[in-house]
Formats: structure tokens, C-alpha cells, sequence
């Protein structure tokens, strides 16, 4: 049964949803003109009237306009409601509007600069923020980044004599460099984890002591530790066991435009962690055999 | 007396005309299946370009083990279906399912689930590995919770598309459907798998709201069948057209939020301030694919001082500028450009169309229309071609094309 007089020559004429203009619209849901009792009418989902913060340039046809005034005027609804249902959508439009402004509200003062209003409901802030509705766009801001940091790793291997060994530094930030150079989409392997996991170790440890800052101390520690030896590969080094890990960065400072007067000269400056026990557990699931 | 009279009678009428839309309008359906297209397609499109690398990055073989997952996930609760098993065949099935989801969402397939589960995809493998994520993941995760509250599929959706040429027709794909996802849900709240409490019920919790969306597109689908034409069914629809209506505005509200924040954040930075921010990134090793291209973007101060105070004058302007018709779409023009740019230039691809799509919301309909004209006169006799070929190839009888499509 066609729920527009027009729809079976339409469809006929158009059979792609994205054919019709807006000039095809159905006159606007809920506007039909006032009757003895308008039966709700079945909504063309697919058809319904586009509105947003545009309209389209074309006149509204006159049959879709020119009752709202008239109706509105002499006092009568535009669809005529029982009074349970009246009751019903008021009700469900009231917890909308009020839960709409709640989440606008709570995730506004959640990315606002801290202020009376989210140090005083900060509890109710984060309860509805987080985790789900956690955001964060100071994207280069207040100022972009000025230091690219290297994260760089060696081992300590066991030998069956009991001597042991140092490998040299491995540049595990150069890997993922190489990776996203001439890369017309990078992973987020390269670009992401290695920098984050490096930026989570940090922001939960103060160096150069090494302190844990709470619960994502000793994560951050053994995520960043797995990555390093996810990427070396392989549980021996020269054919011997490792059984130590030790981190460090190399930060080194983007040289401001040659037009102002930032110093030009690059100076790597690095913070070296301590040894960290390896075992075999550091391993699981990283896919490499011993 | 007449023109308090006047005033009264513009104010209860205007009241009214915003009722009715608000209660009887799906607003901006267009916007909402451009935003439904742009992030099933940002998303989907993503996971296969981690095809190579999804068991290191969300799966058995991540540094982020489950064991350190479940350890930061019993703290901050986040929703994921992947603490559930660490088994890999569950990884791989949930991840392949993200997939089929992101392209179905994106065709518009049984819109209502499909937009369920695509939330349901991205918290799970993002939450799963929330430090493998950027500011394009973080945009993706806000918008999949918001479309599934939206009826984004009543326009440039296969479900459109059924709805008009069998409007009779029972929807016993969906019915099965609806009913498989209800069993499912019963077995997983029962069973607690991995035992995280992930659906333990409470009143605000992704279970009442999960059931919510059941219930009611159930209840909205009986209504449908017996009385189309009473009034429950109406007061359904209603219902769930404000929901659409508020979620939407939640959509363009976040977009305001995200530019005003990275544009007022910025203004404080002396960089900023001194017109020269923009070197800065293009000379960070990790978002630098193509340095030549960064080296000669960054090379002049004039250029490098217009597009840093471009970008802060825009994304402050934005949010207040958006109530002007056509300085908004000068601004969408500017800001799908230089998302564009920031593609290519720092390598992020996914978080620029994440972006894009974000804006989209803002588009004009008239050009989203002309857009959807001009692809389907371009598309339909291409579909044409490609049917025609498929049925011959196949041999199947022609009768029975012509009778399931007339």
C-alpha cells in the first residue's frame, strides 16, 4: 500500500532513494490539516522532509506551509494526541532535553579549563565522562610539540659461564620512523604505540628516580618493557639469554624557522632508566619463542 | 491589548511549530546518513589497513596484554567485549564481525542493529587498547555512541531502498535478526563471560541501554505490523524522533566543542601567538611521511604565519559562525580542506576523514541532495551494468528479477 499518493508513480519513475529532489518531499509529518481526528499518519521514513541547520533554496510547497500559521492560530494541534500520550511525549521530552543538556554540560566543564564549576561537581562530571565520553582536543595546543623523543633500548644477556653481556642501543623510535616515511597511511603500530606507551610511562613514573606515580605506574612499566622486547625479537641476543632491559630517551629539540632567532644547532639530551629485570612471563603472548 | 494579543498568539505558535518538528520531524536526515557513511567508512576502512597488524595492536599478540587491559579496564570500566576471552578465534571473530559491521552500517543494512553493534565494534577494540589510539579514534568513539541513537538510515540506505520498493513486506531478515541479538545479549548478561560484569544491569548502565534499544525497536515493530495506524505506534515513532532530534544536536554541539577547544587552547600558546606553530609539527619525525613536502610547507614565514592564525581564527570563529548559513559553509570548505592537507602532510589519513565526516553534520542539504543525484546518475547505470552481467553470468531466469523488483 503506497503511504504517498504520489509514491507508486515516483518509485516507478525513481527507483534510487537518492534520485528524489527535494521538490519530491512529502508534505511535512504532523502538519496535515486539522480534522475531525487525523490518524497519525505512517511515516516514509525514507522520505522524510530534510531540515537542519540548511534549508533548501527551493520553496516549501505551498501545501506543506500554509497551514502552520492557520493552525497554530485558531488554537487546535497539529496532530491530535490523546491525553495519555500528550502525557507520555511531554514527559519523554522533558528527560531528553534534560539528559541532553546534562551530557552537553558535564562533557563542556570535562574539556573546559578547570573552573569553580567543574572543581565543585567534579565527582558528577567524571561519573557521567568517563570513561566513554573522555576527550582531550588541545591538538597542538597551547603549543605544538618541540621535541622529537627517540625511545632507545639495550639488554643485558646471561652467558652459560655466568659472564654477562651488553648489546648496543637499539633506536626503536627510528623503526617506526622508516615505517611512516613515504607512508600514505601509517599504523598505528608506528606512529602511536611506541610514542604513547612512552608518554603513559612518563606521565605515571618521575625521572630520573623512577618513582610510580599510582596504578599506572607499574603498567605503563611492564607495557613499555613488552613493546621493547616484542620488537627485538627474539629471547636471545648473540646467543645468549636476556635477562635485563634498560630504556632510555633522546630528546632532541625541533630547530625553530631559520627567520626567528631560535637557536639552529641540534642537542640530543638523554634520560637513561635503570635495568629492569626480564622474565619469562614479560613474554607471553608477544608470539616469540624461546 | 491587540499586540500582546499578537505577541501571545507568534509565541504559542512558534512554541508549536518547534513541538511539532521537534516531536514529528526526523531532522537533518540527511546530515545523519553523511555522518553514518563517513565514520562506518573511516572505521572500517581503518581496521583493514590494520588487517596486517590487529593481533599486535588489539589481539593476542599486543604488549597491551589482556592481563594489563583487564588490570586498567577493572578501574575505569570501560565497555569492551574483548576482556571477555583471550582466546584468538574470539579476537578474530569480533574483529572480523567490526569489519562486516562498518560496511553494513555503511550501506545502510538494518540500520537500527547495525548501529548498535557498530558501537558495540568500536569500544570494544578501542577500549581494548586504549593507548594505541589517537584524537581520530577518540572522535570516532564519540560519534558510533551518538549515530546509534540517531535514525540514520532513513535516507541513502538499503533500508530506504526496501522500505519503498516493498513496503508490505515482512522484514523477516530483520525479525531474525532482532531476535538473535536479544538471545545473545540474554546468554552474555547471564553467563558474565570473562566474569568483568561488563553487562551486570543497573539503571545507568550500557545494559539498560543496550536492552532499551531491544525492546523498543521490537516494540516498534509490532506496533508497526498490527495497528500502523494507531496511536502507540505513533507516540513510538515520536518518541524516537526526538531521540534522533537530540542526538543530532548532541553530534553538532561535540564538532562546536572539539574546534572550540583546540582554537581557545591554542590562542594561549606563544607559538600561536608569534605565527610560526605550524613548523613545528611538520618537523616531528612521527608525523612526517613526506619531509620534503613538510620542508617546503614550512620554508617561508608568510605562508607558515597565515595558515597558523587561519587555523586559530577558524576554530574559535567556528562555533559562533555556524548560525550564519553561508560563513559556515565557507568555514566547512576551509576546515575539509585543511583536514584534508593535515592528511596527507602528517600522515593521518583516518583521523582527517574521521574529522571530515565530523563536519559533514554541518553540510547544507541542498548540496548533499545535488551530491546524492549526481552520484546515483553516475552509480545507477554502472549498478545496472553490473546486475545485468550477474544475472546472465549466473542464468538465472529472468522472471524472477522482474517480479521480486517491480
Amino acid at each position: 500500500m503506497p503511504d504517498h499518493p504520489n509514491q507508486a508513480a515516483r518509485d516507478g519513475a525513481a527507483p534510487d532513494e537518492a534520485a528524489a529532489t527535494p521538490q519530491d518531499r512529502d508534505p511535512i509529518p504532523g502538519l496535515a490539516p486539522p480534522g475531525p481526528r487525523v490518524p497519525p499518519q505512517r511515516p516514509a521514513p525514507d522520505r522524510t522532509p530534510e531540515q537542519a541547520a540548511d534549508r533548501t533554496p527551493e520553496p516549501v510547497p505551498a501545501t506543506a506551509s500554509t497551514p502552520v500559521p492557520a493552525l497554530a492560530a485558531d488554537g487546535s494541534t497539529p496532530r491530535l494526541w490523546s491525553l495519555p500520550a500528550l502525557i507520555t511525549l511531554a514527559l519523554t521530552a522533558t528527560a531528553l532535553i534534560v539528559a541532553t543538556a546534562w551530557h552537553l554540560g558535564t562533557v563542556f566543564l570535562s574539556i573546559a579549563p578547570s573552573n569553580p564549576a567543574s572543581q565543585r561537581y567534579q565527582s558528577a562530571i567524571n561519573s557521567h565522562v568517563l570513561p566513554e565520553f573522555e576527550q582531550n582536543w588541545q591538538l597542538f595546543a597551547p603549543n605544538p610539540l618541540q621535541n622529537n623523543i627517540a625511545v632507545e633500548a639495550r639488554v643485558q644477556t646471561l652467558a652459560p659461564d655466568g659472564s654477562r653481556a651488553e648489546s648496543g642501543w637499539y633506536d626503536l623510535t627510528a623503526q617506526d620512523i622508516s615505517a611512516v616515511r613515504g607512508n600514505p597511511a601509517p599504523s598505528h603500530l608506528n606512529q602511536n604505540q611506541l610514542r604513547r606507551a612512552w608518554d603513559y610511562y612518563t606521565s605515571w613514573h618521575n625521572l630520573p628516580g623512577e618513582t610510580s606515580l599510582g596504578t599506572g605506574g607499574p603498567l605503563s612499566k611492564e607495557y613499555l618493557k613488552r613493546i621493547a622486547l616484542q620488537r627485538i625479537g627474539s629471547r636471545d641476543w648473540q646467543g645468549n639469554q636476556i635477562i635485563q632491559i634498560e630504556f632510555r630517551s633522546a630528546t632532541t629539540p625541533v630547530t625553530g624557522p631559520s627567520w626567528t632567532a631560535a637557536a639552529q644547532k641540534k642537542q640530543t639530551s638523554y634520560v637513561t632508566l635503570q635495568w629492569w629485570a626480564v622474565s619469562d612471563d614479560d613474554y607471553t603472548g608477544l608470539g616469540i619463542h624461546g | 491589548m491587540n499586540a500582546s494579543t499578537g505577541v501571545l498568539a507568534t509565541v504559542r505558535s512558534s512554541s508549536l511549530t518547534g513541538w511539532t518538528a521537534f516531536t514529528g520531524r526526523v531532522l537533518a536526515p540527511y546530515q545523519a546518513a553523511v555522518v553514518r557513511i563517513g565514520f562506518a567508512l573511516c572505521f572500517g576502512g581503518f581496521l583493514l589497513r590494520e588487517w596486517p597488524h590487529r593481533r599486535v595492536l588489539y589481539g593476542d599478540r599486543s604488549a597491551w596484554s589482556l592481563d594489563l587491559a583487564r588490570q586498567m579496564l577493572a578501574g575505569n570500566h570501560a565497555f569492551t567485549v574483548l576482556a571477555w576471552s583471550g582466546g584468538r578465534w574470539w579476537f578474530e571473530t569480533v574483529y572480523a564481525a567490526a569489519i562486516v559491521v562498518s560496511l553494513l552500517l555503511m550501506l545502510g543494512w538494518r540500520t537500527r542493529a547495525m548501529s548498535v553493534l557498530f558501537l558495540v565494534c568500536v569500544l570494544s577494540i578501542q577500549n581494548r587498547s586504549v593507548l594505541i589510539g589517537d584524537g581520530g579514534d577518540n572522535v570516532i568513539h564519540l560519534m558510533a555512541i551518538y549515530l546509534a541513537f540517531t535514525r540514520c538510515g532513513t535516507v541513502w540506505s538499503l533500508d530506504a531502498r526496501r522500505r519503498r520498493l516493498h513496503p508490505d513486506r515482512v522484514d523477516r531478515t530483520g525479525v531474525a535478526l532482532w531476535s538473535v541479538l536479544g538471545l545473545a545479549l540474554l546468554f552474555t548478561q547471564l553467563t558474565d563471560p570473562g566474569g568483568m560484569g561488563t553487562l551486570s544491569p543497573g539503571l545507568y548502565t550500557w545494559s539498560t541501554v543496550l536492552w532499551a534499544f531491544w525492546l523498543l525497536s521490537g516494540a516498534w515493530w509490532l506496533l508497526d505490523r498490527r495497528a500502523p495506524d494507531g496511536e502507540p505506534r505513533a507516540v513510538l515513532d515520536a518518541m524516537a524522533t526526538m531521540l534522533h532530534n537530540c542526538a543530532m544536536l548532541v553530534v553538532m554541539v561535540e564538532v562546536c566543542f572539539i574546534y572550540a577547544t583546540a582554537g581557545w587552547y591554542k590562542i594561549q600558546g606563544s607559538l600561536w601567538q608569534g605565527g610560526t606553530a605550524l613548523y613545528f609539527p611538520l618537523h616531528l619525525d612521527y608525523f612526517n611521511p613526506w619531509p620534503g613536502l613538510s620542508q617546503q610547507l614550512s620554508a617561508h614565514p608568510i605562508p607558515v604565519f597565515l595558515i597558523s592564525y587561519g587555523t586559530v581564527i577558524v576554530q574559535v570563529a567556528f562555533p559562533f559562525l555556524v548560525f550564519n548559513r553561508r560563513i559556515k559553509n565557507v568555514l566547512l570548505v576551509l576546515m575539509m580542506t585543511e583536514h584534508a592537507a593535515i592528511a596527507v602532510t602528517l600522515g593521518l589519513p583516518f583521523f582527517s576523514l574521521a574529522m571530515i565526516s565530523a563536519d559533514a553534520v554541518f553540510l547544507p542539504t541542498w548540496f548533499l541532495v545535488r551530491t546524492g543525484n549526481r552520484i546515483s546518475r553516475f552509480a545507477t547505470p554502472l549498478a545496472t551494468l553490473v546486475k545485468h552481467a550477474f544475472t546472465r553470468g549466473t542464468e538465472r531466469p529472468h522472471s524472477a528479477e522482474g517480479v521480486t523488483t517491480v
